[in-house]
Formats: structure tokens, C-alpha cells, sequence
């Protein structure tokens, strides 16, 4: 059995190594995610994955408050046919299947310095954070997530509307 | 050592440094999103998650390179152990609380689309691949140096 402080000692040594070597490669952006400053909005940014800046997340009390205020679009980034079934009332369609044409359209229809808040169906699904990613390159500069989505939102017993409310 | 045992001795930390090579080499290319798919785990704070995506591939591919080289095998293998772990527990924290996430792990793009439950396997297999590595790197040096070893 190899002497284990020594092993121990070499296996920690590997780990800082690495960490240092990442946190030099990256110290830019690990400075900007803990100073705060990846909410500017990201400009110029050719694909989702040159982005830096992350939608925040949204809280349902809070939500109720800017949709009542009229303060903010909201964005359903499930399938069509889920949406035509129950949506949150005065949510736009922007099914994350399809994103280009129905983009163009709501482009032309909400301009990009309105603020955004996407959902899909719950905590469990990605697609709301897809769609806002999708929606800041498009040119958005405020787009958020309302994670809870419909889920929460029907848990609430809040309107819904749709084909089968 | 016999001429089989040191043929999958090789071929065996050949794959695995590969593996995490590559896993570490395509994280490292693309930290935001991989801090993105950190950040759907749902573990760390905000400014956490682009900490973990910044340090971890670099770690990877640090230990990768080792079991590549032959050179400080043991402590590549326990860290990539121990790493191992940490990511087992994650997809398990997920599954339980029924986060549908994409395992991020040789795709931050998230376009090729593991389960949690497929994660979940996979890393027990490149377990079983470490211990086995480990196992057999013990045979062979022991037999070499007579039992006397450092690392």
C-alpha cells in the first residue's frame, strides 16, 4: 500500500494546480460572476455560448406584480399544442422547437427594449433558459425566468387561459 | 507483471485520460455554458457555479494528462475518485429532487443530451475503471520494488 500522507499530499497539490491554472485562464470571468457585473447585457455575442450574462430568475409574487403593472412581456417556451391547451393569460407563444419564424414575428411585434420573463413547465425544464439565451441574442436586454411555470403558476390557482383551463 | 495484465494496465489509463482529457478539454472550451448546466444542478450560488466551470475541466485534464504520461498515477487516480464521486452525488441530488437536466458532462452546448439516470451509469463504470487501473498499477510495482513503494 503506498504511504497515504504522501498521496494525499500529491493529490491535493494536483487538485490547486489545476484550480490555479483555471483560475488564471478565467480570472476574468470568474472576477465579473462574483463582482456582479454579468448582468450587462451581452452585445455582439455571435452564439449562446458566447454570452456571459445568465437570465436571472423570477419569483411568482414577483410576476404578478410586473404582468399587473404591464411591465414585462411574457414568453411561453412550451410546444404549441401545450400552450393552446392553458397558457398564462396574455403569454405570447415562442415554442423553443421552432424559435426562428416565431422570433421574427414577436421581434417585430415587442421591441427589444421591453422586458421579458420566459416559463415552460417547471423547475425541471431547461426550455425557459434556452429560450431566454435565445432571446438575449436575439437583443433583448432584460429577459428573465420565471421557473416555476405553469406548474406553480395552476398550483396557485391563478387564471389560466387556453382550451382546457 | 504478466504481458496481458500490463496491456490492459495501459490500454485501461489510456481511456480513461482520455476520457477526461476530453471531457475537461470541452468544458474548458466553452466555461460559460458549462457553468450554465452547473447552474441547472441547482447546488451552488450563483457566482459559484462559474467558479466550479472555470476550475473543474482544468482539473480533469491536469489528471487526464498524468494517467496519459504514466507519471503520478495515484494521485491522478484518487483525485478523479474523488471528482467521480462529487458528480455521482450531483446527478443524484437531481434525480431525487426531479430536475430534468441534461448531465453537461462531455457537452456544455447540452445539444447531444444525457439523462441523469445514463450519467449516473456511465460514472460508475469509469469508477470501476479507476479501481481497476488502481488495482492493477499496485500489482505491477509491487512486484517491481519488492513492496517498498513512495507513490
Amino acid at each position: 500500500m503506498p504511504n497515504l500522507p504522501t498521496l494525499l499530499k500529491e493529490a491535493t497539490a494536483l487538485v490547486v494546480a489545476g484550480c490555479l491554472l483555471g483560475l488564471v485562464i478565467n480570472h476574468r470571468l470568474v472576477w465579473d460572476a462574483f463582482s456582479g457585473r454579468l448582468d450587462a447585457a451581452a452585445a455582439g455575442a455571435d452564439s449562446v455560448a458566447d454570452l456571459t450574462v445568465f437570465p436571472a430568475p423570477v419569483l411568482l409574487d414577483e410576476l404578478q406584480t410586473l404582468m399587473a403593472e404591464e411591465a414585462v412581456v411574457v414568453v411561453d417556451a412550451r410546444p404549441a399544442e401545450l400552450y393552446a391547451r392553458g397558457h398564462i393569460p396574455g403569454a405570447h407563444s415562442l415554442p423553443l422547437l421552432n424559435p426562428e419564424e416565431a422570433l421574427a414575428t414577436f421581434r417585430h411585434t415587442v421591441p427589444v427594449d421591453r422586458s421579458v420573463v420566459t416559463y415552460c413547465s417547471g423547475y425541471g425544464c431547461q426550455d425557459s433558459f434556452d429560450l431566454a439565451m435565445r432571446l438575449i441574442l436575439a437583443g433583448y436586454q432584460d429577459v428573465r425566468i420565471y421557473e416555476g411555470g405553469l406548474p406553480e403558476w395552476q398550483a396557485a390557482k391563478l387564471p389560466v387561459e387556453g382550451n382546457e383551463p | 507483471m504478466t504481458t496481458w495484465r500490463r496491456s490492459l494496465l495501459t490500454a485501461s489509463r489510456l481511456l480513461l485520460g482520455g476520457v477526461f482529457l476530453y471531457a475537461g478539454a470541452i468544458k474548458a472550451a466553452n466555461v460559460t455554458a458549462f457553468a450554465g448546466q452547473v447552474a441547472n444542478y441547482q447546488i451552488l450560488p450563483y457566482a459559484f457555479n462559474y467558479l466550479a466551470a472555470a476550475l473543474l475541466p482544468y482539473v480533469e485534464i491536469l489528471c487526464g494528462v498524468l494517467l496519459v504520461i504514466h507519471w503520478r498515477m495515484r494521485p491522478a487516480l484518487l483525485v478523479l475518485g474523488g471528482l467521480n464521486l462529487v458528480f455521482m452525488a450531483a446527478l443524484t441530488s437531481a434525480m431525487l429532487r426531479g430536475l430534468e437536466i441534461d448531465c453537461g458532462c462531455f457537452d456544455p452546448s447540452g445539444t447531444t443530451g444525457t439523462s441523469a439516470g445514463a450519467a449516473l451509469l456511465r460514472d460508475l463504470g469509469l469508477m470501476v475503471l479507476i479501481v481497476m487501473i488502481w488495482v492493477l498499477e499496485e500489482a505491477g510495482t509491487r512486484r517491481r520494488s519488492g513492496g517498498a513503494r513512495t507513490v
